[in-house]
């Protein structure tokens, strides 16, 4: 009598987990797919200045992510040709895509309250980042942020959030 | 007896901050006739001159020229088509500074953080937005000592270069 129960037991819980089972291993294959996009291809990409909207921003910060993003870019060497804004020489490259950055949102925190209270006081930049073709379809949009948390002027900002935008152009390109 | 060395180490660290490099470059606006160079930080933007670098900032044959060792970059007047004013506040006495501050963390009783409200600094920042012969955009930032920004920004307009960030400043400048 004992086994046959137990065996009953098992049968319920196996017809139980199964549909669990295959529903995981679903969902794993359905996200693996998203962590690893289509990769893109473009041998030259053109920087545009960052676009700002109605967000009040001080200039320092915007140029500043803009020349930091094509260091950046041009130390990670994931394109042939790194060109600024309105340079004459990028008119001639058949496969450009141009990278444009919007801002949505900006605060600028306080060192000083960084470093005493290492909880408040942090420096954050709220972007979306856009990778569009010669012909204005746009190939890759993401959401990224930069912070300041505890060491360092609030200007570090921007180095973090080059880093952060260059890491997404390595990823897909 | 060991707090009391590593007190005696901050106090004597304290006194020695006012005589660090940064410090006295600082104050860089000379007595004499003719204007002295501006000892100001490179923070980006200036091709072949690395970040943070320190050097003099001058006006002069119609361009504006920054300095810093053998390292020289020229920036014609009449390329600059905006320049925009700032301040922001940061920590004063430079590398010297930055590592004392660093060691002084592990002072007892997080007293090393009493290096962060003493060395502070106000500094402006002069942001200029220039394009080369090829068209390419361009933007050097600078850190001045304070009050200074905006009579280099009065010396490069009358070298010629455009004041673009004249609307944003005042915009910035109300309450």
């Amino acid at each position: 009598m004992k086994p046959r129960r137990a065996l009953k037991i098992f049968g319920v819980l196996a017809v139980l987990v199964s549909p669990l089972a295959m529903g995981q291993t679903g969902a794993t294959s359905q996200t693996g797919s998203q962590v690893k996009p289509q990769k893109l291809s473009a041998s030259a990409i053109q920087i545009e200045p960052i676009e700002v909207g109605d967000i009040s921003i001080p200039a320092e910060f915007r140029y500043a992510i803009y020349e930091r993003l094509i260091e950046r870019v041009r130390k990670d060497g994931t394109f042939q040709k790194v060109f600024r804004s309105g340079d004459h020489d990028a008119a001639n490259v058949a496969d450009l895509v141009t990278l444009r950055t919007t801002v949505g949102k900006f605060k600028e925190g306080s060192q000083l309250r960084r470093e005493l209270t290492t909880v408040s006081g942090g420096t954050t930049v709220d972007v979306t980042t856009t990778v569009a073709a010669r012909d204005g379809h746009v190939l890759l949009e993401s959401d990224l942020s930069g912070k300041v948390r505890f060491f360092g002027e609030n200007l570090g900002v921007t180095n973090d959030l080059a880093k952060r935008i260059a890491k997404l152009l390595q990823q897909r390109f | 007896m060991r707090y009391l060395l590593a007190s005696a180490i901050i106090v004597v660290i304290i006194a020695g901050v006012p005589t660090l490099p940064a410090q006295s470059l600082a104050a860089g606006s000379g007595t004499t006739g003719a204007p002295a160079p501006l000892m100001v930080r490179h923070i980006i933007g200036l091709e072949n001159i690395s970040s943070q670098k320190s050097g003099t900032l001058t006006v002069q044959n119609g361009a504006m020229q920054f300095s810093g060792g053998k390292s020289v970059a020229k920036v014609p007047a009449t390329a600059i088509d905006a320049i925009f004013v700032g301040t922001e506040t940061t920590q004063a006495g430079g590398k010297v500074a930055r590592v004392v501050k660093t060691a002084s963390m592990a002072a007892p009783y997080e007293s090393g953080k009493v290096f962060s409200l003493l060395m502070r600094t106000k500094v402006d920042i002069l942001t200029i937005s220039y394009r080369d012969t090829g068209g390419a955009l361009h933007a050097a930032i600078f850190a001045l000592p304070i009050g200074q920004a905006t009579d280099m920004r009065t010396q490069l307009v009358a070298a010629g270069a455009h004041e673009g960030g004249a609307q944003e400043l005042k915009e910035r400048a109300q309450p």
